[in-house]
C-alpha cells in the first residue's frame, strides 16, 4: 500500500512540474509575443453600407453608428443622404421624401444665412446615436459620385462590448471589419509591430 | 475496508456496452457530428466581396434609376472616337484630369503627370512632364499651354519649354485651382478655396476677380470643384453646383444671368446633390455640361432650353467629373477619369429648330436675365 | 446507501480514474488567409487614414468653405474603447477571487463564503463586464496566437487563461467553485439537486473534451477556410450578460438554467471544454479534496450534499469537484470537531 502511495505521489509530483512547465512556457512564449489591445473598426474604404451591421451586432442596439467627417462634408442644402431626391418635389423644388428610416440625421443651417435665397444657404448634418441604428442608408447615398463620401459607419465604443470575435465581422460580406492594434499595456510591442508593417 | 463480495452476474451486451467505451465515444462523437454540420457554411454560400466598380450599391439608394426619356430634343450626338483607352496604343495609365483643345485642333490632355498633345489622326504629337499636383490645363494663344497645379500657374510654349508661371491667390489664402482659361493675354483661373474667378495678367499681376457681385452670394461648391469657361467675346460661364445652376459674367465680374434647377425626373434639370460638374462653351455658344451620379453630358442653348444629352452609357458612373472641351467643328471631347479615355462625339443629326445663333447677345448687349427654377 | 463496487475501480485510497483521454488529431489543411491579420495602424483612428486613399480624391483638400457668419467646426467625437487600467483591474479581480476562493475552501471551508464570492464574481465578471472576455474563451485566443504568429493577443488574455490553469495545479478547480460566472449563475438555480445516472454521467463527462477538441481545431484551423469562434458563438450565458442576443444562444441558456434546477451545473460537468483542461489538472493538484479512508464515518452526506456526482463510493473525484466546498457543511465532522469521536480533525481534509 505505502509503495503504491508513494509511486502515485510520485506520478502526482512528475505530472504537477509538468504541468506547470508547460503552463509557464506556454505562458511565456505568448507573453514573449504579446501586444497591445485589438479592437475591431469598420474600414470605410471597403464598407458596402449593406445594412448587415444593425442585424449582426450582438447587442440589439447595434453598436455601429454612422459618422459625418465634417472636412469632407459638402453642407450641401439638397443632401442626398439626407433627402431621398428620388422622391417628389415639394412647392420649393426640395424633394419631399428623406433616407433614414429612423430619422437620425439631424440638419440645421450655419454661416450667414440668406432668407430671400434657400439655396444660398451652407447646412450642418450630424446624426443622433440615440436614434441611428447603423443600417448604412445615409452612407451609401453620400458614396461618391453621389455625394463626398463624407459620412461613413463606424463601431463606436461607447457601446461595443469588444467581444472576443465580433459578430459583424463574421457577416460582413465585404470583409471590411478589421482586427485592429490598440497601443496598450504593451507599447514596446506595437512599436515593433508598427516598424515591420 | 474490506471489499464486499460482489454476486457474479451474467455478462450481457449491455453490461459489455457499459464496461467499453461505447457510450462516451458515441455521444461525443454524435456531439461532433452534429456541430461540424451545423458550422458548414460552403464556400458558394459565403456572399463575395462586391466589387468597387459595380453599379448595384455604389451609387447610393438614389442611384440607378434614369431620367425620363428626353423626349424629342433637337440634336443627336454619336460617338466618333476614343483617346488613350486601354485598347489604344497609348493608355493613360494612372490618371486623367483634364483636357483642351487648341487653335488648330490638337488636343491637349493632362494625365499620368503629363501633358500629352494629340494631333491629327488621334497620334501623340508631343509629351513632356507636368508640375506635381497638376489638376488643369489649357490650350492658350500661340500654342502655349497652361497648367494649374495646386496654386500655382505654370505657362508651357508648344514644346514644352516652360515659359513662366506664378502662384495664384495670397500667401494667407493660397488658390486651389480646379479649372484655367485664356482670354487674350490674360489668365483666368477658379479658385476653389475662395469660391471665386481670379483674372491674372502673364505676369501673374491680378486684375480682377469674377463671383462677388451677385446679389446672392457666391458660389456655393459642395463638391469643393469650380469649373467655367470664356467665350471669344468675353463672356464668363462658371458652375454653381450647390445651386444646380450655369450662370454667367462678363469679364469684369458683372452678373448676367443664370439657369438651371435641380431635378430628377426632367433632363433638362441637374441631378443629385451638387451639378453640373463641369462646363465648356461650345464655338457656336452653345453651353456644354457634364454631371455626375447620372454620368452624362449636356448640351444647352445659352438661355437654358436643352438641346442634347449624351447619355450615362458612355460614361463610368463613377465619375466625379467629366473634363469637356470643344474642337473648332463643334465636335465635343468629354475625358472620363475613371476609365481613363477621351471620348469624341460628333453632331449626328439636328431637327433645324434650334435657333440660330446662341452666342450672342440681343442687340442691348444683355444676355437672358432667366432664373429657371 | 447501496454500495456500488465495480471491478473495474480499485479499492483502496483515492479513486482517481487513471485514464486520460487523448483527442485524436484531426487532419486539416492549413487555412491561406486568416481574416485575424492585423493592420499596420496605431491609433483606432485608422479609418481617418484609409479615407484619404483615393486618387479621386487627390485634388479634394481639406479647406472648409467660408461659411460667413460664426460658425465652429464641431469636434467630432471619438469615444476610446476599454482603458488600460480597467483591464489591469480585471487581473487584479481574477487573482484575487481565485486567491480568496482558495483560501475560503481550503482553510475555512465555508459554503457561504464561497457562495458570497461566486455572486460577487458573477455580479463582476458577469453582469457588469459583461462576460467577455472570459477564460473560456481565451481557449481560442490562445490557440489562435499559437497557430499565426501575426495574430494580436494581448496580457489580459494570456492572464485570464493562465491564471485559473496555475490555481488548478495548486488548488483544484477553485475557479470552477468560487469565480467562474457561467457556475455561479447555475449553482444559483439549483433547486431540487437529482443524482444523475452513474452510466450516463459517465458518458457525458466524455463531451467537455470534444467540445474542447473542436474549438481548438475551429480556432486555430478552421472549416472551409474560416476560423471561428466556437465557444463565443454557442456561449449560453453570455446572452443573459449582455442582455440581448441571438435565440440560439438564449435558448440553449434558457434551457441549461431549467436542466440546472434539477441536475446540478450541467454546463460544467457536461460541456465546458475549460473544464476539461481544470479537470486534467486538477487531478494532480497539490492540495485538493480528499476524503480520507481511516477516519470516516461511512455515513455518506457528503456524497449526497454533492449535487455534481463528484463523490462516488465515498471518495472524492477530484477531477470532477467543482470546490463548492457543500461537502464540508454536511460533514458532521467539520461542523462538531470537538464532539466527534477521534479528534477534532474533520474527514474531509486538505492533503
Amino acid at each position: 500500500m505505502s509503495e503504491k502511495s508513494t509511486r502515485r505521489q510520485f506520478i502526482d509530483r512528475s505530472c504537477r512540474i509538468i504541468g506547470f512547465a508547460a503552463i509557464g512556457g506556454a505562458a511565456g512564449l505568448l507573453t514573449h509575443r504579446v501586444s497591445g489591445n485589438a479592437v475591431y473598426q469598420v474600414d470605410p474604404a471597403k464598407c458596402t453600407a449593406c445594412d448587415l451591421c444593425r442585424t449582426s451586432c450582438v447587442l440589439s442596439f447595434s453598436a455601429v453608428k454612422a459618422v459625418n467627417q465634417f472636412d469632407k462634408c459638402g453642407y450641401c442644402m439638397l443632401c442626398p443622404a439626407y433627402f431621398d431626391v428620388n422622391s417628389a418635389p415639394n412647392e420649393r423644388g426640395i424633394p419631399s421624401g428623406k433616407v433614414c428610416p429612423q430619422d437620425a440625421l439631424k440638419r440645421r443651417v450655419v454661416g450667414k444665412v440668406d432668407e430671400e435665397d434657400p439655396n444660398n444657404n451652407y447646412y450642418e448634418y450630424t446624426i443622433d446615436e440615440t436614434r441611428c441604428d447603423g443600417c448604412g442608408k445615409c452612407v451609401k447615398a453620400c458614396k461618391p459620385p453621389m455625394g463626398n463620401g463624407s459620412l461613413r459607419l463606424e463601431i463606436r465604443y461607447a457601446r461595443c462590448v469588444e467581444c472576443n470575435e465580433c459578430a459583424i465581422m463574421i457577416a460582413c460580406p465585404a470583409l471590411a471589419i478589421l482586427r485592429v492594434p490598440v497601443p496598450g499595456i504593451s507599447p514596446a510591442r506595437s512599436a515593433e509591430e508598427g516598424k515591420h508593417a | 475496508m474490506n471489499p464486499k463480495n460482489v454476486e457474479p452476474r451474467q455478462f450481457s451486451l449491455r453490461d459489455r456496452l457499459d464496461k467499453s467505451w461505447f457510450w462516451p465515444v458515441g455521444i461525443a462523437g454524435a456531439f461532433s457530428a452534429f456541430v461540424t454540420a451545423a458550422f458548414r457554411t460552403p464556400p458558394g454560400a459565403r456572399p463575395a466581396p462586391r466589387e468597387p466598380g459595380a453599379a448595384a450599391g455604389r451609387l447610393g439608394s438614389q442611384s440607378g434609376k434614369p431620367a425620363q426619356s428626353p423626349g424629342k430634343l433637337e440634336r443627336k450626338y454619336a460617338l466618333t472616337a476614343v483617346l488613350g483607352g486601354t485598347s489604344s496604343a497609348d493608355p493613360f495609365r494612372r490618371s486623367l484630369v483634364g483636357i483642351d483643345v487648341g487653335t488648330d485642333d490638337r488636343i491637349f490632355a493632362l494625365g499620368d503627370e503629363e501633358v500629352r498633345i494629340y494631333g491629327a489622326g488621334g497620334k501623340v504629337v508631343g509629351r513632356w512632364q507636368a508640375p506635381a499636383k497638376a489638376g488643369c490645363l489649357t490650350a492658350g494663344p500661340g500654342g502655349s499651354v497652361c497648367v494649374g497645379a495646386g496654386n500655382f500657374v505654370e505657362i508651357y510654349d508648344a514644346g514644352g519649354a516652360r515659359l513662366g508661371g506664378f502662384a495664384a491667390g495670397d500667401a494667407k489664402a493660397p488658390a486651389r485651382i480646379t479649372a484655367i482659361k485664356t482670354y487674350g493675354k490674360e489668365i483666368l483661373v477658379a479658385d476653389a478655396d475662395a469660391r471665386i474667378i481670379r483674372r491674372y495678367d502673364r505676369s501673374g499681376r491680378q486684375l480682377g476677380v469674377i463671383g462677388t457681385q451677385s446679389k446672392t452670394g457666391s458660389f456655393i461648391l459642395p463638391n469643393k470643384s469650380l469649373d467655367f469657361d470664356v467665350d471669344a467675346k468675353g463672356v464668363v460661364r462658371a458652375t454653381d453646383t450647390g445651386r444646380h445652376q450655369v450662370t454667367a459674367w462678363t469679364i469684369d465680374g458683372a452678373p448676367l444671368g443664370r439657369f438651371g434647377k435641380f431635378g430628377m425626373a426632367n433632363p433638362e434639370d441637374f441631378v443629385g446633390c451638387c451639378n453640373p460638374v463641369n462646363l465648356a462653351i461650345a464655338p457656336d455658344g452653345r453651353i456644354v455640361t457634364a454631371e455626375k451620379m447620372i454620368s452624362r453630358v449636356k448640351v444647352y442653348e445659352p438661355d437654358g432650353k436643352l438641346l442634347a444629352v449624351i447619355g450615362p452609357e458612355n460614361f463610368d458612373p463613377e465619375c466625379i467629373h467629366i473634363h469637356l472641351a470643344l474642337d473648332s467643328k463643334g465636335r465635343i471631347l468629354a475625358a472620363d477619369p475613371v476609365r481613363r479615355e477621351i471620348k469624341i462625339f460628333s453632331l449626328a443629326a439636328k431637327t433645324g429648330n434650334e435657333s440660330p445663333g446662341g452666342l450672342h447677345p440681343p442687340a442691348d448687349g444683355q444676355l437672358y436675365e432667366v432664373t429657371r427654377g | 446507501m447501496p454500495e456500488h463496487r465495480c471491478p473495474s475501480r480499485r479499492s483502496n485510497g483515492s479513486r482517481r480514474e487513471r485514464r486520460l483521454f487523448c483527442t485524436g488529431e484531426p487532419t486539416y489543411t492549413t487555412d491561406a488567409g486568416g481574416r485575424h491579420a492585423p493592420k499596420p495602424a496605431w491609433l483606432v483612428l485608422i479609418v481617418l487614414a484609409l479615407l484619404t486613399s483615393s486618387v479621386l480624391f487627390a485634388q479634394y483638400q481639406r479647406k472648409p468653405p467660408d461659411f460667413g457668419g460664426a460658425y465652429g467646426f464641431p469636434t467630432p467625437e471619438h469615444p476610446e474603447p476599454r482603458a488600460d487600467w480597467i483591464r489591469i483591474l480585471d487581473i487584479a479581480a481574477l487573482a484575487a477571487a481565485l486567491g480568496t476562493g482558495s483560501w475560503l475552501i481550503l482553510k475555512r471551508r465555508s459554503r457561504n463564503g464561497v457562495l458570497l464570492l461566486s455572486i460577487g464574481a458573477l455580479a463582476y465578471f458577469g453582469f457588469f463586464r459583461r462576460g467577455c472576455i472570459c477564460p473560456i474563451g481565451s481557449i481560442q485566443n490562445v490557440t489562435l496566437a499559437l497557430v499565426d504568429s501575426r495574430y494580436l493577443i494581448s496580457i489580459g488574455v494570456i492572464a485570464f487563461f493562465f491564471l485559473p490553469l496555475a490555481a488548478a495545479l495548486l488548488f483544484g478547480r477553485v475557479f470552477c467553485g468560487s469565480v467562474c460566472p457561467h457556475g455561479a449563475i447555475q449553482d444559483l438555480v439549483l433547486l431540487r439537486p437529482t443524482k444523475v445516472p452513474e452510466r450516463l454521467d459517465r458518458a457525458l463527462r466524455f463531451l467537455p473534451y470534444a467540445y474542447l477538441g473542436l474549438a481548438v481545431l475551429f480556432a486555430g484551423w478552421g472549416l472551409y477556410q474560416q476560423r471561428r469562434f466556437l465557444i463565443c458563438e454557442w456561449d449560453p450565458f453570455v446572452g443573459l450578460f449582455r442582455v440581448s442576443g441571438s435565440f440560439h444562444m438564449l435558448a440553449i441558456g434558457a434551457g441549461l438554467l431549467l436542466l440546472g434546477m434539477f441536475f446540478g451545473r450541467p454546463y460544467c460537468r457536461w460541456l465546458c471544454p475549460y473544464g476539461a483542461i481544470l479537470a486534467l489538472l486538477s487531478r494532480v493538484a497539490w492540495k485538493n479534496v480528499q476524503i480520507t479512508p481511516d477516519k470516516e464515518l461511512d455515513c455518506g452526506l457528503c456524497a449526497e450534499a454533492c449535487p455534481y456526482g463528484a463523490i462516488r463510493n465515498l471518495r472524492a473525484d477530484r477531477a470532477s469537484c467543482v470546490a463548492c466546498a457543500r461537502c464540508y457543511e454536511s460533514c458532521p465532522r467539520h461542523r462538531q470537531p470537538q464532539a466527534a469521536p477521534g479528534g477534532g480533525d474533520s474527514l474531509i481534509q486538505v492533503s
